[in-house]
C-alpha cells in the first residue's frame, strides 16, 4: 500500500496543479490569467522529476517498471502538447478583453482547458501505474473524458460540435465494450487485482487451459481498447474527429489516447502472458489471431484511405490509424525469450515507437496550428488542404522543415527518428516468427511512402500559391506552437543520433515479469449453509 | 464474526422465488442487455436513445460484475460497480451537456442531420 501511493505521486504532483490551474483561469486579471500554461509546465516538471525520483518503486503488475518509463515519456511529450495546445482556448475572448471589455468569467474556458489537458495526463500516467481492473478502467475513463470536452470547445464552428459529439458517444460506446470485458475477466478469475489474475490464469493454462471467459473478456477488451488506439474496426471517428477540431487539438488526440489505450492493451495482454502457443512465446490463440487480424487490417485500411485525402489532418488521422496496426505487431510478438535484448523484445519497440510516433505527429500539427487561412472577408480558417502548404519550406523554412521532416519521420527514412523507431518492430516480429505480419508491415511502409512523400514534396519542392484570390496562409500569433515544431524537429533528428538512452529506458520499462504458476493453496472450503 | 457470518450470508438458501436462479440466469439477461444496446446503438439514430443504449451496456456489464462477485464470493465486483456507476453519471452529464449545445445550433437530435465532416 506504502509503496502504491509512492507510485502514484507524480499523479498527486499533477492533480494539485490541475485544480489550481482551473481556479486561475477564471481570474479576473489578465496578467493571473496568463499564469495557466506556465503553471501547467510546472505541474509537468514536477512531476516528471518525481517520476525520476522514485524509479526505483515498481508496481507489482506484470510490467514492473512500466509506470517510471511511461511518467517520464508522459512529461516530456505532454510538455510538448503542452505548447502545442498552448493559446487554443479564449481567442476571441481575449482579444474583446483587450479591447476594453470587462472579463466574463462565465464564457471563458481557458481554466477548464488546460485543465482539462492535465487531467487527461493524468489519467494517462495512472493508465502505467493501475495494478487493478477498477484502477485501469477509472484512468481510462479520466483520460478519454476530458479530450471530448476539449474536441467540442477547440473552435467555434459547427464542425468541432458534430465532431465532438461523435467521439463521445463512439468513446462510450467503445468504454462499454472493455469494460464489459473487463466484468469477464473478473469473472474467470474473481479477482481483480492485476497480480491475483495473472497468476490464476497461468494456474489454469498448466491445469487443463485457461478459462474461456477469460479469453472472451482479453478480446473484449482489446475490440473497446481498439477504440483508443484507433484501430479497425473502430477507426472511422478518427479523420472525422481531427478534422473537426483545432489541429493543436488533433494533434493532443494522436497520442494521449493512443498512448494510455497502447498502456492498457499491454497490461491486458500481460494478464493471460506471451507464454502460450507452439512456440510458448506467444499469446492465447484467440487474442492472438484477433490481434494479427486487427493489425493487419488497421495498417493496410490506414494506409490505403490516406492516399486518396487531401485534407493534410485527414492525411495525418489516417496515418495515425496506420501506425497503430505497426504497434499492434510489437503487442503481437511480446517480450520474446527471456533476456532478450532490445532488437526482440516486442514491448519495448512499442514503447519505443509510441513516444517517437508522438514526437513525429507534433511536429506535423504544429506546423498546421502555426497558419492560418485569411479569407479576403477578413475571417480566418483553419490551414487544411495540401495546397496550402505549397512551397512552404520556402516561404516559411521552419515551419517548411518541420513538416518535411516530421513526414519523413513518420515514413521511416533511414537516418531519421522514425526509422530507428520502426527497425525494432520488424525485427521482433520476425523473431516471433510473424513472417506474414512483418511482410504485410513492410508493404504498407512502401505505400505509406506515397501520401508522406506527397506531403515533403508540396512543401519542398512546388511553388507557393500565386492566384490574386487564393485565400493568404498567415502565420497564426502563437510563438510556443512554432516551438512545439521546433523541439519535434530536433527530436526527430537527435533522438535518432543520440537516441540509444531513450531505447535503454523503453527496454527497462518493458521489463516482463512472467506471472509464476503456484501450487495452488488448499482450496476454502465453502461454508455450508445451515440447514433449518 | 463479520468474517465468519459473510460466506454464511452469501451461500445461504436463496428465498423460494429465486430459488431456481443460478449464475448463467444472470449471465443471460446481462448478455441479453449488452446484444440489445449494441444493436439499439448502430440502428437508432437519435441522439438521447444512442447515449442510453450505451448506458444499457454500461448496466450490463454492472449486473455481470455484481453476479459474479456472488458467484466468486467477494466484493470487488460491487466495489467495480461502484466506480462504474460513478462514471457513468460522469458520462451521462457530458452527453446532456453536448447533446444541449448540438440541439441549440440546430434544433434537431437526428444524428444524421449532421453531416459536414465527410471524406
Amino acid at each position: 500500500m506504502e509503496s502504491m501511493l509512492t507510485l502514484l505521486w507524480p499523479e498527486i504532483a499533477l492533480f494539485i496543479t490541475t485544480c489550481v490551474v482551473m481556479i486561475l483561469g477564471q481570474s479576473k486579471f489578465k496578467d493571473t490569467r496568463d499564469l495557466c500554461p506556465g503553471l501547467a509546465a510546472i505541474g509537468l516538471i514536477v512531476s516528471g522529476f518525481l517520476a525520476w525520483y522514485f524509479r526505483g518503486v515498481t508496481s507489482d503488475a506484470v510490467l514492473p517498471h512500466l509506470p517510471y518509463y511511461g511518467k517520464l515519456v508522459i512529461c516530456g511529450v505532454g510538455l510538448m502538447l503542452l505548447m502545442l495546445v498552448a493559446g487554443s482556448a479564449d481567442r476571441e475572448l481575449e482579444a474583446d478583453a483587450a479591447k476594453g471589455k470587462p472579463f466574463e468569467p462565465i464564457r471563458s474556458t481557458r481554466g477548464e482547458f488546460y485543465s482539462f489537458v492535465l487531467f487527461s495526463l493524468t489519467g494517462l500516467m495512472l493508465c502505467t501505474s493501475a495494478n487493478d481492473l477498477i484502477l485501469l478502467f477509472l484512468a481510462l475513463e479520466l483520460t478519454s473524458l476530458p479530450t471530448y470536452v476539449m474536441v467540442s470547445i477547440s473552435t467555434n464552428r459547427n464542425r468541432s460540435m458534430e465532431a465532438g459529439v461523435k467521439y463521445f458517444f463512439l468513446g462510450a460506446l467503445g468504454a462499454a465494450i472493455f469494460l464489459y470485458g473487463f466484468a469477464m475477466i473478473y469473472g474467470g478469475t474473481g479477482t481483480t487485482n492485476f497480480e491475483d489474475i495473472s497468476r490464476t490464469v497461468a494456474a489454469q493454462a498448466a491445469g487443463g487451459g485457461i478459462n474461456p471467459l477469460v479469453i472472451l473478456g482479453v478480446v473484449l477488451s482489446l475490440v473497446g481498447l481498439g477504440f483508443k488506439i484507433a484501430s479497425v474496426p473502430m477507426h472511422f471517428y478518427t479523420p472525422d474527429v481531427y478534422q473537426g477540431s483545432s489541429s493543436s487539438v488533433a494533434g493532443f488526440l494522436a497520442f494521449v489516447p493512443k498512448a494510455a489505450g497502447f498502456f492498457a492493451i499491454l497490461s491486458i495482454c500481460g494478464l493471460v502472458g506471451w507464454s502460450h502457443g507452439v512456440t510458448e512465446q506467444s499469446l492465447p490463440e484467440g487474442p492472438r489471431v484477433l490481434l494479427w487480424v486487427v493489425a493487419a487490417l488497421t495498417m493496410t485500411l490506414g494506409n490505403v484511405l490516406a492516399i486518396m485525402q487531401r485534407s493534410v489532418k485527414r492525411i495525418l488521422a489516417y496515418s495515425s490509424i496506420a501506425h497503430s496496426g505497426y504497434m499492434l505487431v510489437g503487442v503481437i510478438a511480446g517480450p520474446g525469450p527471456s533476456g532478450a535484448d532490445f532488437e526482440r523484445n516486442g514491448i519495448a519497440a512499442v514503447l519505443f515507437y509510441l513516444v517517437s510516433y508522438g514526437v513525429m505527429t507534433i511536429g506535423a500539427f504544429a506546423v498546421l496550428a502555426c497558419l492560418e487561412k485569411k479569407r479576403s472577408d477578413g475571417s480566418l480558417d483553419e490551414v487544411d488542404d495540401i495546397d496550402d502548404l505549397r512551397g512552404l519550406a520556402r516561404t516559411r523554412p521552419v515551419l517548411g522543415w518541420t513538416m518535411v521532416l516530421s513526414s519523413m519521420g513518420l515514413l521511416g527514412l533511414p537516418p531519421l527518428l522514425g526509422f530507428l523507431g520502426k527497425l525494432p518492430l520488424f525485427t521482433a516480429g520476425i523473431g516471433a516468427k510473424e513472417i506474414i505480419l512483418v511482410l504485410v508491415l513492410g508493404i504498407n511502409s512502401a505505400i505509406a511512402a506515397y501520401y508522406y512523400l506527397r506531403l515533403a514534396y508540396t512543401c519542398f519542392i512546388e511553388s507557393p500559391e500565386t492566384t490574386p484570390n487564393a485565400p493568404k496562409v498567415v502565420e497564426a500569433p502563437f510563438a510556443a506552437r512554432r516551438w512545439a515544431g521546433v523541439i519535434s524537429m530536433l527530436c526527430v533528428v537527435g533522438l535518432a543520433v543520440f537516441g540509444s538512452w531513450l531505447g535503454n529506458l523503453a527496454e527497462i520499462g518493458a521489463t516482463y515479469r512472467p506471472p509464476k504458476y503456484v501450487q495452488p493453496a488448499a482450496a476454502v472450503v465453502p461454508v455450508s449453509a445451515p440447514t433449518p | 464474526m463479520n468474517h465468519m457470518l459473510m460466506p454464511v450470508l452469501a451461500q445461504g438458501p436463496a428465498p423460494e422465488l429465486m430459488s431456481g436462479v443460478t449464475l448463467y440466469h444472470y449471465l443471460a439477461v446481462s448478455g441479453a442487455m449488452f446484444v440489445i444496446g449494441l444493436i439499439g446503438f448502430m440502428t437508432r439514430r437519435n441522439l438521447i436513445i444512442m447515449f442510453l443504449c450505451t448506458e444499457l451496456m454500461f448496466q450490463a456489464a454492472g449486473i455481470a460484475l455484481i453476479a459474479f462477485g456472488r458467484f466468486h464470493l467477494n466484493h470487488s465486483g460491487e466495489t467495480f460497480v461502484i466506480f462504474v456507476l460513478t462514471v457513468a453519471a460522469a458520462e451521462a452529464a457530458l452527453a446532456l451537456g453536448l447533446v444541449i449545445l448540438l440541439f441549440r445550433r440546430k434544433e434537431t437530435l437526428d444524428g444524421t442531420r449532421w453531416t459536414e465532416l465527410r471524406g
